[in-house]
Parts: C-alpha cells; sequence; structure tokens
C-alpha cells in the first residue's frame, strides 16, 4: 500500500490510459475518503479532506462523484463487494454448511483485519452516513442472511426457529467486529471460534456448535489455503 | 431550588423532559416554566429531528418547536450538537429506568429478561420520536453521541450475563465471553433496523422473536421458545 507520502504521478508525464489513470483515481478517492471517515465520522469530513488525502485536484473530484454522499455509497459498495468476494470465494464451495458458516466468517475476518478502514466503511460508518447508504447496507445484509438460513435445512428444529433468526445473529456479528474494530482490529482474527459457535448454536445445538468451532480452525483454513 | 419537578402535572409517567408543554395551554405558573425551558428545549430537539433529521435540524427548528426564544436556546445550552447530547442522555436514562425496573420485579431470570426486553420495544413503539433518536439520529450526531451510544447498549450486557448464574458447567462451556455482546448488538441491530425502516409500530411483535433469540444460549431452543410464546 502506498503511504501518503509517495510521490504521486504528475499530469502529463506518464503514459498510462486515460481509463487506467480514471480508474485508479476513483480507488485512490475511495480510499482518502474511507480513511477521513474512520478518523473523523462521516459528518465532519469534507471534501477538502478527501481531496487533500488522495492528493488530486478538486476538478477530479468532482468528475468521479457528484458529492461526499455519492463518493461514500461508491465507497461502501466497493468495501461490501469486497467483503462478500472474499466469502462467496471461501465459503461457495464446501458442502457441509457448518463449515461452509466458519469458512465464510474466517474469510471476512480476514477482510476486516487486513482492511480495517474498508471494513468500517461497509459496517459502521454505513449506518451513519445517508439514507442512500443505510439502503444499501440493509440490502447487502440479505446476502449474508441467505448464507445462515440455509442452517435451517440442517437444524432438527428448523421449521420452528424465528423469522428474525438470521437478522439477529448477523447484527450480533458485525456488533462485535465493531466494538473490536474501534478497540484491536488487529485482534479480530481470534474471535472466529466464538462467532463461530454463536452463529451455529441456534441451529445445532450449543454441543455441536462448540465442536464446530473447536475442531473447524483447520477446516477452514485447508479450505481457503492456496499452492 | 434544585429539587427536580414533580412530573405529576403534565404525565404522570414522565420525568419532565420528556413530557410536552405546549405554550400557554398548561396553565403553569410562570416560574414552573422558566426551570423547565431546558427540559422543553431538549422536547422541542426530539420534535425537531423528528421532522427533519439531525443534519437538517437547526437551532430555529429547535427554538420553534420549545416555544422559546434564540437567546433563551443560547442560555442553556452552546450548540445543536450540547442540546443533542442532553436529549440522548435523557432518553437513554429512562429508558435504562424502565428496563431495570421491570427486569427487577421478576424473580426468574428468564422472565426477567422477557419483561425488560418487554418494557424496552413498549417505550420505543409508544414515542417513535424518541426511538429514532436515540436508535437511528443518535449514529449521525457525531463522535461524542457516538460514543455514548456505544456504551449504552454494552451497558444492556449485565443484564444476560446474569442468566450465566446457576446454569451447568455444560452450558457454561457454551458460552463464550463474548456471548452477551453478540446478543445484546443482535437485538439492537434487530430494533434499529424496524426504526429506521419507519415500521416503528411493529417492534413490540418482536418480543417473542427477541426474547428467544436473547435465552437460547442459555436454556436451549425448546425452553428459550416456551419462555418465549408464552410470558
Amino acid at each position: 500500500m502506498a503511504s501518503r507520502s509517495t510521490p504521486r504521478p504528475l499530469p502529463g508525464r506518464h503514459h498510462l490510459s486515460r481509463e487506467f489513470i480514471a480508474q485508479h483515481q476513483r480507488a485512490r478517492i475511495i480510499n482518502a475518503l474511507a480513511l477521513e471517515v474512520s478518523e473523523q465520522g462521516y459528518r465532519a469530513v469534507t471534501v477538502a479532506d478527501i481531496v487533500k488525502r488522495a492528493g488530486i485536484a478538486r476538478n477530479t473530484f468532482y468528475e468521479n462523484f457528484s458529492s461526499k454522499e455519492d463518493c461514500f455509497l461508491a465507497a461502501q459498495q466497493y468495501a461490501m463487494s469486497a467483503a462478500l468476494g472474499r466469502v462467496v470465494e471461501a465459503a461457495g464451495e464446501i458442502d457441509n454448511w457448518s463449515y461452509r458458516v466458519e469458512a465464510g466468517l474466517a474469510a471476512f475476518l480476514r477482510f476486516v483485519a487486513e482492511e480495517p478502514a474498508l471494513a468500517r466503511t461497509c459496517m459502521v460508518d454505513a449506518l451513519a452516513a445517508a439514507p442512500s447508504s443505510v439502503r444499501y447496507y440493509e440490502e447487502s445484509l440479505q446476502a449474508f442472511v441467505s448464507l445462515f438460513r440455509l442452517g435451517r435445512d440442517v437444524s432438527p428444529h428448523g421449521q420452528e426457529l424465528p423469522e428474525t433468526l438470521e437478522e439477529a445473529l448477523i447484527g450480533g456479528v458485525f456488533w462485535i467486529l465493531y466494538q473490536r474494530l474501534l478497540e484491536r482490529p488487529e485482534a479480530v482474527g481470534e474471535l472466529l471460534p466464538e462467532l463461530v459457535e454463536f452463529a451455529l448454536t441456534p441451529y445445532l445445538g450449543a454441543a455441536a456448535a462448540r465442536a464446530v468451532a473447536a475442531e473447524g480452525d483447520g477446516a477452514s483454513r485447508a479450505s481457503t489455503a492456496r499452492g | 431550588m434544585s429539587d427536580p419537578v414533580k412530573p405529576s402535572v403534565e404525565s404522570p409517567e414522565y420525568p419532565p423532559e420528556l413530557a410536552r408543554l405546549p405554550p400557554g395551554r398548561h396553565g403553569l405558573p410562570r416560574e414552573f416554566v422558566a426551570r423547565n425551558q431546558r427540559e422543553r428545549l431538549i422536547a422541542g430537539l426530539a420534535e425537531a429531528v423528528a421532522e427533519n433529521g439531525y443534519a437538517g435540524t437547526t437551532i430555529a427548528h429547535i427554538t420553534r418547536h420549545a416555544a422559546v426564544s434564540r437567546r433563551t436556546f443560547y442560555e442553556h445550552f452552546e450548540s445543536k450538537d450540547e442540546c443533542f447530547i442532553a436529549a440522548y442522555d435523557t432518553v437513554m436514562a429512562e429508558l435504562r429506568r424502565r428496563v431495570d425496573e421491570a427486569f427487577n420485579e421478576e424473580e426468574e431470570w428468564p422472565r426477567a429478561v422477557r419483561a425488560g426486553i418487554a418494557v424496552m420495544l413498549e417505550f420505543l413503539t409508544a414515542e417513535p420520536h424518541l426511538a429514532r433518536l436515540s436508535m437511528v439520529e443518535a449514529l449521525v450526531a457525531g463522535p461524542v453521541v457516538v460514543e455514548r451510544y456505544d456504551a449504552a447498549i454494552q451497558g444492556l450486557v449485565p443484564y444476560f450475563e446474569a442468566g450465566r448464574e446457576g446454569r451447568s458447567a455444560e452450558v457454561l462451556a457454551g458460552l463464550s465471553p463474548t456471548t452477551e455482546e453478540a446478543l445484546v448488538g443482535g437485538m439492537v441491530s434487530l430494533i434499529s433496523r424496524r426504526i429506521f425502516a419507519e415500521r416503528t409500530e411493529e417492534l413490540e411483535t418482536l418480543l417473542p422473536d427477541l426474547v428467544e433469540f436473547a435465552l437460547t444460549p442459555y436454556l436451549g431452543s425448546a425452553e428459550a421458545a416456551k419462555v418465549a410464546r408464552n410470558g
């Protein structure tokens, strides 16, 4: 990752395509917004702060985004699709539901640990930004809901579980991560067994959930390890 | 006199900050009104924020709802933020008082949890403006309020931790150090999402789901469902 003091390419002195630069600028602006918002809160951040941090001209900001809100929504969408992409990649091909949940959670925790500013953007700041971002947050939670919901098929009492269970479980997981993000973002990975147990207990009962949480680390590692 | 004004004048259930005092119609002595300017400003802010959102609320909105002058506003608060913080603290103290009372009235822990959740949902449903202020607008009202919001939610953890008492070793082994935080976070997110979506009137229908969710780690699904459904 480039640090803030890394010299930026100057206009006119490079041979990159316009399209590439446009993409790159967008990413740089999004990243700058995520960092500023995680430090100051959405409300306090100005377009001037973002421009300064991204090292771009004010005009360039407005070529890419119509407003701070527009830029935030883009950052949130980028962050959420990055997180979901990792979850799907890790969990997608596992047949056993509990291992699948575990692998998905592990991937999500890695995302949070590696990209704390982006994670904050889509999990914390999204709720405090603008109505458009709250709407997007709500929609993106549904992807997690459907992953958890499959657990009803393997649960002995799947038919009787409360309708709102998945929503509450995800809310709980997000809350824990949010608390940890504020305190010790680097330690988020340690939470995996607890979160797995928390998520599986309503479906499988405490004993079975604990068993998966205790052995599961290896299972998720095996499924995501790359040669 | 620093005694709190007896709230029985307007609404016996409410602390003065949360009782509305429409100007000129309450027939209260001048002195009473003067002492209650601060409280009226707080109530005025809650109404203004419900109408305009936190960001869109101006001091003029607040003073209009409170029916006091701008000057009076600045005698009590330095800024909109400061007024919001006072309002937030007042709402949360009241909510906490009610939950505490309901919780402590019950002997058995599962029923105490149910009573606490029920009274919280009841308050939020009856006061949609205050619900919005404390659960939604608080998040956009700046770092000071967000910090208090976090602390208020974490403050609910002990009610659930009390459920560990007297459980078997097997049950306790299944509870992690973060179980209570996750439960509280999950419950609050269910509640907040309804308020965000302006479906505050549905909150009370969440009672059985929330109770079952909260009790399952301690009692198991079947027993938790029984308490949730039968009260």
